[in-house]
């Protein structure tokens, strides 16, 4: 006799069996995709067929412009990227230090009064705030802000650049400092330790690496930020490449992206060199 | 000075647990326990794993919330300080742990010396930061680590010591901070019988110092060389005396039976042939956790 099957064991593969809460979300997502899709008037096929504009672009571009005069302008341009994206990343770095030590989240002590629950969560959610208006709003932005207040110019892209990075370095920093293992912090509590004291000898040698390797990896957006900062008039090499583009010299616009894809790449690789070098 | 010297010798000595209940989101933890240490007493805590013994500890530091009674140490309400009180209260007591619980990317002398951080102000804590401890700190550092044999261990990393060379990091913190009470909560347990020898010397010393000890404790032999034994099952006292009346019998009362974790174990406590005590769930010091 045959057993029944329910007898055998059933394990199932990897990908879950059919159940509602997923095949409603494949649903949505489904949905979302259409109709994002028709109100962008996304068109893969008008993309593959009229190629004209493109090709157009592109022959044009080549052979790219490498007179010397380009070639200063690209290098001067590419410099003042650089500074500007390692300006903001440092700066942004420094701001952002005391304002995620503030936004720590840290339980309270057992059994502390009101006002000494108090004394901690105030100074929290105000640099928590102050971080999400840093970062909430696009460094885009912030450019275009700094430049009416300040005029053109690579000054306030860099500003601009250190507030944003300030806004993500803080969140994440925070972040960092509160997944640090806990039990050695709790040592630190249970001998009397205060609030500076667990932060400086516990929380920040813990977080340390993850720091330096957050804000390599800032400096990497900061880069390639600072080339579209340009575009809105603060500095860097994109204002070369926005004023190439309405000359419609294209030759001289292949230069100039093509060298900041070059110099993006390069930082990427030395960032990311570093960063797997980092000592935990 | 010698005020506080005095008032070392004072507070946060005895201890008196009344009636104390702790638990966590519905399962007790601990259930009235009621519980006096002399000044200057040494005894062991044993019990099987989940029996309350590290909570008990969690207790005399105010790291867990108290559904009842009162802890008192050194005749002081531990429940009723203020936070700046209870740092003070906490500054007398040293911890030590299983997972040794330093700060591996901080240098072992550094580590070391942060059992006098509690006692430092601002400025002396940012100095200690960026300097380092100032000389007679450092001196006080150097001689601890001498004496649990790792004088030459204070500038390398705590992450690249050895377990056991961790763990004499620890005792050199508590050498550093010579507080009035140690809570030792399964010091021995990850080990070696070498380094449990030395550790266990050193929180001698300490006692015989003057400090109140109390160890947590999963090796009923290391037990016995207590002069008083407290044995925790289910979160209640279930013995409290010499090791001479510790009984076989007793022991499997503590270790066996545990209605709480029978369903969980399919394995019966005494299925080891030839053991004279059946080892429990924790009592290898490998599922301590």
């Amino acid at each position: 006799m045959v057993s029944p099957p329910t007898e055998r064991p059933s394990i199932g593969g990897a990908v879950p069996r059919f159940s509602w809460k997923p095949a409603l979300v494949v649903l949505v997502i489904l949905g979302l995709t259409g109709w994002s899709a028709a109100g962008t008037g996304f068109d893969l096929v008008e993309l593959v067929t009229n190629t004209r504009p493109i090709e157009k672009l592109v022959s044009e571009m080549f052979p790219p412009d490498l007179s010397a005069k380009t070639l200063q302008t690209t290098g001067k341009g590419i410099l003042e990227t650089f500074q500007m994206s390692f300006l903001g990343a440092l700066i942004g770095a420094i701001v952002a230090s005391p304002l995620a030590a503030l936004a720590t989240g840290e339980a309270p002590t057992v059994g502390a009064s009101r006002g000494e629950r108090l004394l901690r969560v105030v100074p929290y959610h105000v640099s928590r705030l102050v971080l999400n208006v840093f970062r909430s709003v696009p460094d885009i932005l912030w450019a275009l802000v700094f430049v009416v207040a300040l005029g053109l110019g690579p000054f306030p892209g860099t500003l601009a650049l250190a507030v944003h990075s300030a806004g993500i370095l803080g969140k994440l920093y925070s972040e960092t400092l509160e997944a640090v293992p806990a039990r050695p912090i709790e040592a630190l509590q249970a001998t009397g330790a205060g609030g500076l004291q667990t932060f400086l000898f516990g929380r920040l040698p813990q977080a340390m690496s993850g720091f330096i390797s957050l804000t390599l990896y800032q400096w990497e957006c900061n880069i390639r930020s600072a080339t579209i900062l340009g575009f809105v008039g603060a500095g860097g090499i994109g204002q070369q490449i926005l004023v190439s583009m309405n000359l419609f010299d294209y030759p001289k616009v292949a230069t100039l992206v093509g060298t900041t894809i070059i110099v993006v790449l390069l930082v990427d690789r030395f960032s990311a060199a570093v960063r797997s070098r980092l000592v935990y | 000075m010698i005020s506080s010297m005095h008032s070392k010798k004072t507070s946060a000595q005895d201890l008196i647990l009344k009636d104390v209940t702790v638990s966590f989101s519905g399962t007790t933890a601990l259930d009235s326990v009621t519980l006096r240490v002399e000044p200057n007493e040494r005894l062991a805590v044993v019990g099987a794993s989940g029996a309350g013994k590290t909570t008990l500890f969690r207790v005399l530091t105010r790291t867990v919330p108290l559904q009842g009674g009162r802890t008192i140490v050194g005749g002081r309400d531990l429940y009723a300080l203020s936070n700046k009180e209870l740092k003070g209260v906490r500054r007398r007591i040293g911890s030590i742990y299983q997972a040794y619980n330093l700060v591996p990317q901080l240098p072992a002398g550094v580590n070391a010396a942060l059992g006098e951080v509690g006692g430092m102000g601002a400025w002396g804590t940012l100095r200690t930061f960026l300097v380092g401890p100032d000389g007679p700190l450092a001196s006080r550092v150097a001689d601890a680590l001498e004496r649990v044999g790792l004088g030459d261990k204070a500038d390398a990393r705590t992450v690249n010591l050895s377990g056991g060379q961790q763990q004499r990091v620890a005792v050199a913190r508590l050498l550093v901070q010579r507080p009035d009470l140690i809570l030792a909560d399964e010091p021995f347990a990850a080990v070696d019988p070498v380094t449990t020898e030395r550790v266990f010397e050193a929180l001698l010393d300490l006692n015989r110092e003057g400090a109140t000890l109390l160890v947590n404790l999963h090796d009923v032999e290391l037990a016995r060389r207590f002069p008083r034994v407290v044995a925790l099952r289910e979160g209640r006292i279930a013995f409290d005396g010499s090791p001479e009346q510790l009984s076989e019998e007793a022991l499997h009362q503590i270790y066996a039976g545990d209605s709480r974790q029978q369903g969980a174990r399919a394995e019966p406590a005494d299925t080891r042939p030839g053991d004279p005590i059946p080892l429990a769930e924790g009592r290898d010091g490998i599922s301590a956790h």
